[in-house]
């Protein structure tokens, strides 16, 4: 009996001890993944990044949870015309760099850190990396290599080298790069005393939000300590072996010096953990919490069992699993399902397929096919977007963790307006239009075309086969077929121009609307530069819609102004037209999601940081 | 004995060079599409121009013909090269190494209770054969052998994790990790729970040992229905022997029957068994390790497996094939001493 007794009184105890705070001054974070690699040049991942913008930090960052205020960090002001920050009609930034502050192996901030900083990122430029949006519009180009190309005149990098690597340059080069870096990169950014200079080839408003915000490329490092690990020595002669080295092969791949509120003290590449340390030099008040562990546990149910028991402080959650931790607070776990990830799932049109592909049957229209032209007929992309039901998809495959959106800006972002008009399911209106296309003649014969996905990309693949099955419901000779492809055929596949139409994503790379509006509607996007021949025409043709100016221009227009409130009315105007002109299907913007204990305080996120999480404003406490 | 030995060291070379062959050539038949996905981000990947692409696929060497790629593979390898793991992001022997300690510490853990009570459960269900014990131990096997070890490693987890708060996932606790990687601390083996007691640090023993009961609870009772049934079947074809009958009929005590005349031969095909049982627990345990979030082997190589890591995959099938040719090499001599009527020339 007294056994019996012992025996529950310690399953008693278990469960009184359940509910305490465990490891009052640590945070752990169990997530899915790990890091991708810590150079702050090369790192484009949220793991990294949510690593990198707790250690390092940047001249500047948004304020709390806006995407348009900032509060500064490593400068002391942040610039603008009033204060003369920007100047040359916004060609120069300047930058007040602050004094004081310590790197957390011990050397001082200084303005010469921050000259290093940005050039060795231009150098560094990894192919697929973050740099090309400072070379963009600091040179013009956001293509490094291109850029070097040209100025050196021949028709590719690789020419100049004897090496697939780029490390063995032909002698012959030699002179011709030691100057580029001093004609190019090096006049780009200059110290003035306190004042770090960043001048720009292309007047750019949203440049801001590239150098500073959440951008964790804008992270400044420490020039000594970075040439002692063997990063780029900061002369001009030999600049190109650092340019675009393999990603684990950067000295600075698995090790970090910042100013930030926590020292990363391990990354564990087995247990796959990284730690953090709190920061006790640091320049403001010292983080509350001593320690962060983020883990990367990819099992579900170890994460949600951790979460229960308090071991886990914060957890990441997918879509599918958010309704077991709904509703919990009284047993100290919250979920947060709020956050809107400042991104876009979109299906695109291509108006002028390559005649040759394989996906649009025949090529005529003959029921056997589509002509390359088909998404040319503004019948046709009105008729596909009336034939899909966004709500149910939203609500069923995305299990309502996605946001409708009238166009391809996401909701956070200036110049999103909920007012838009948004297309529906209506079979009725798409009937119309696909009577009206090609004369009748499409209603008449049918169609027959393959539309793709990137194989393993399930949200994607229910999205096609559902507008598949309203189509043929529609009308049965309209035949349609969902392949799924591997996604680097399907990038090939839609360069070439041979898609009819396709589904894809896009996240914020900074958040401003014309990282949106130039990707999708601007003929030169990265998405909408592959809509073909025909698009290009129509983008680029003057428009009495748009005030007489193309699309083309009035994107561009959009880009530069610096007043707000003419940015929105111009914004308006695109949308509006984008809407009225069927330019594309804006499927939904995601939401980002996580658990959470209720004891977390001081917590707030921003949409640009996603499920990211910002530890020097967190504590533990009932 | 000795030429026998010396024959299976000497074939094992042939045979891990056509075990790569197989596999380096399955894995190159998905083309260089799919293999870049091993080492650009998906998502990413939607950013990148057809340029970069192609730049990508030069850099790893993805469009070369597949003898120069396998002959690039296996002259690194035999530098003691076998690149760089995407997946362990660090170089694959490092990868492995770096991991291997924690699926030697489950093995030897698990092994004892496996082998220990299997075979106790095995030879008593034959002894006391067709009495209620039998019965009892037949459905602890069969329920055992037809339990998804996944389901079963989330029952444990709810269990005696979630409920009682005894076996936590992972490998030790914050705290524990904390004085594990103090300057003070030595990591001599690196396992566990021995450097725990190596260190004079109880508490560090205590914690690795929490940490480690789960997956060891789980993968006892999945291989315990394999070995004892196993057991059972040899031991009850034993029983019926001349030999034990005579044994019996000279009046020998049961227990000397039981012990010295029956279980001593009914083992020798629940050695092959068992043998096999801890080669397969040294080349990880993909399940238990994923649910209970230990870093072995097993992990490792699931998730190399499906981002497509071929240089993690091929690392890791080769030093698994070794593992596998080497641990039966050892089966098989112990055969000979075992049994000396078995003789291995």
């Amino acid at each position: 009996m007294k056994k019996t007794l012992a025996v529950f009184a310690v399953l008693l105890s278990v469960v009184f001890i359940f509910g305490a705070i465990t490891n009052p001054d640590t945070i752990v974070k169990a997530t899915i993944g790990g890091p991708d690699t810590f150079d702050v040049h090369q790192a484009y991942d949220n793991a990294s990044g949510e690593v990198l913008s707790n250690v390092y930090e940047p001249l500047f960052v948004f304020k709390g949870s806006s995407l348009s205020e900032f509060e500064p960090r490593l400068c002391t002001d942040i610039p603008t015309v009033a204060n003369g920050g920007i100047k040359d009609g916004g060609k120069t930034y300047v930058f007040k760099i602050r004094k004081g502050v310590k790197f957390h192996e011990g050397g001082d901030l200084t303005p010469e850190d921050v000259e290093y900083t940005l050039e060795r990122g231009i150098i560094a430029s990894p192919t697929g990396g973050p740099m090309g949006m400072f070379t963009q519009y600091m040179f013009g180009n956001p293509d490094f290599k291109d850029l070097v190309a040209k100025y050196v005149g021949v028709a590719e990098y690789k020419e100049m080298f004897n090496d697939a690597a780029f490390q063995d340059l032909k002698p012959e080069y030699t002179e011709k790069l030691v100057k580029f870096y001093k004609e190019v990169v090096d006049p780009a950014v200059e110290v003035k005393g306190d004042e770090v200079y960043v001048h720009l080839q292309i007047p750019f408003g949203p440049f801001l939000t590239i150098i500073g915000g959440e951008a964790y490329w804008g992270s400044i490092i420490d020039k000594e300590w970075s040439i002692s690990k063997g990063l780029w020595d900061g002369k001009a002669e030999g600049w190109w072996k650092y340019h675009d080295v393999q990603k684990e092969k950067s000295p600075i791949y698995n090790v970090c010096n910042g100013t930030g509120p926590f020292k990363m003290v391990e990354w564990n590449t087995t247990t796959k953990q990284v730690t953090l340390q709190r920061f006790d030099g640091y320049w403001r008040t010292p983080a509350k919490i001593k320690t962060v562990i983020i883990k990367g546990i990819d099992e579900w149910s170890t994460r949600k069992a951790m979460l229960e028991k308090g071991d886990a402080d914060i957890i990441t959650v997918d879509a599918t699993y958010i309704d077991q931790i709904r509703n919990r607070e009284k047993e100290g776990i919250k979920a947060i399902d709020n956050i809107p990830e400042l991104g876009v799932r979109s299906i695109s049109f291509c108006w002028s397929v390559d005649p040759k592909s394989k996906y649009i049957g025949s090529g005529k229209l003959d029921g056997e096919g589509v002509p390359p032209d088909f998404f040319s007929d503004e019948n046709v992309r009105q008729a596909f977007s009336y034939s899909f039901d966004y709500a149910s998809y939203i609500k069923d495959t995305v299990n309502g963790l996605g946001i409708t959106i009238p166009t391809l800006i996401p909701q956070g972002m200036l110049g999103f307006n909920p007012n838009l008009p948004t297309y529906k399911l209506d079979v009725a209106k798409a009937t119309q239009y696909f009577k009206r296309a090609f004369k009748g003649q499409l209603w008449l014969k049918g169609f027959k075309m393959q539309i793709t996905y990137n194989t393993g990309n399930v949200v994607r693949q229910k999205a096609l086969e559902q507008l598949r099955d309203n189509l043929l419901k529609i009308n049965p000779k309209f035949k349609v077929e969902v392949v799924g492809i591997q996604w680097a055929s399907l990038l090939d596949a839609r360069k070439r121009s041979e898609l009819p139409l396709f589904m894809m994503g896009w996240g914020a790379d900074f958040p401003d609307p014309h990282n949106f509006v130039f990707t999708y509607y601007h003929s030169k996007g990265d998405q909408s530069s592959f809509y073909g021949e025909n698009f290009i025409n129509y983008a680029t043709t003057p428009n009495p819609e748009l005030d007489g100016l193309s699309l083309d221009q009035i994107v561009e227009k959009a880009g530069l102004e610096t007043d707000t409130k003419t940015r929105v009315e111009l914004y308006n105007k695109i949308q509006n037209f984008a809407i009225n002109h069927a330019l594309g299907m804006p499927v939904y913007q995601p939401i980002a999601l996580k658990g959470m204990r209720t004891w977390i305080k001081g917590w707030y996120t921003n949409p640009q940081k996603g499920s990211d999480d910002y530890f020097y404003t967190l504590s533990k406490a009932e | 004995m000795t030429a026998y030995i010396l024959r299976r060291l000497l074939v094992l070379p042939i045979m891990l060079l056509g075990v790569t062959i197989i596999v380096f050539s399955m894995m190159q038949i998905l083309g260089p599409d799919k293999l870049l996905s091993a080492y650009v981000d998906p998502n990413k990947a939607e950013k990148l121009t057809i340029k970069e692409l192609e730049m990508l696929k030069e850099r790893y060497g993805l469009n070369d013909p597949l003898v120069i790629r396998y002959g690039k593979w296996i002259g690194n390898t035999l530098r003691g090269d076998l690149g760089w793991s995407q997946v362990g992001r660090a170089p694959v022997l490092d990868s492995i190494v770096s991991r291997f300690p924690y699926t030697i510490e489950l093995a030897i853990y698990s092994v004892i209770p496996i082998i220990g009570i299997g075979i106790w459960l095995g030879v008593l269900a034959a002894v006391k054969h067709n009495s209620f014990i039998d019965q009892f131990v037949r459905i602890f096997a069969i329920v055992g052998w037809s339990f998804p070890d996944y389901v079963f490693a989330l029952l444990i987890i709810l269990i005696f994790y979630s409920w009682l708060g005894w076996f936590p996932p992972g490998i030790l606790s914050v705290q524990m990790e904390q004085v594990v990687n103090s300057a003070g601390y030595n990591q001599f083996t690196k396992l566990l729970t021995l450097d725990g007691l190596l260190n004079g640090r109880l508490d560090v023993f205590w914690d690795a040992l929490r940490h480690i009961i789960g997956p060891i609870l789980t993968l006892s009772y999945i291989q315990w229905a394999y070995l004892l049934r196993i057991t059972r079947s040899s031991m009850l074809e034993v029983l019926r022997k001349d030999y034990v009958r005579t044994a019996r009929a000279k009046g020998l005590d049961e227990k000397v029957v039981i012990n010295k005349h029956a279980k001593r031969n009914a083992l020798i095909p629940v050695v092959t068994v068992a043998g096999q049982l801890l080669i397969g627990l040294l080349m990880g345990v993909i399940i238990v390790e994923a649910v209970f979030n230990r870093p072995g082997l097993g992990s490792f190589v699931a998730q190399s497996a499906s981002q497509l890591d071929y240089a993690s995959v091929m690392g890791a099938l080769l030093f698994s094939a070794a593992i596998m040719i080497v641990g039966n090499l050892i089966i098989d001599i112990s055969y000979a001493f075992i049994d000396p009527r078995i003789r291995l020339e």
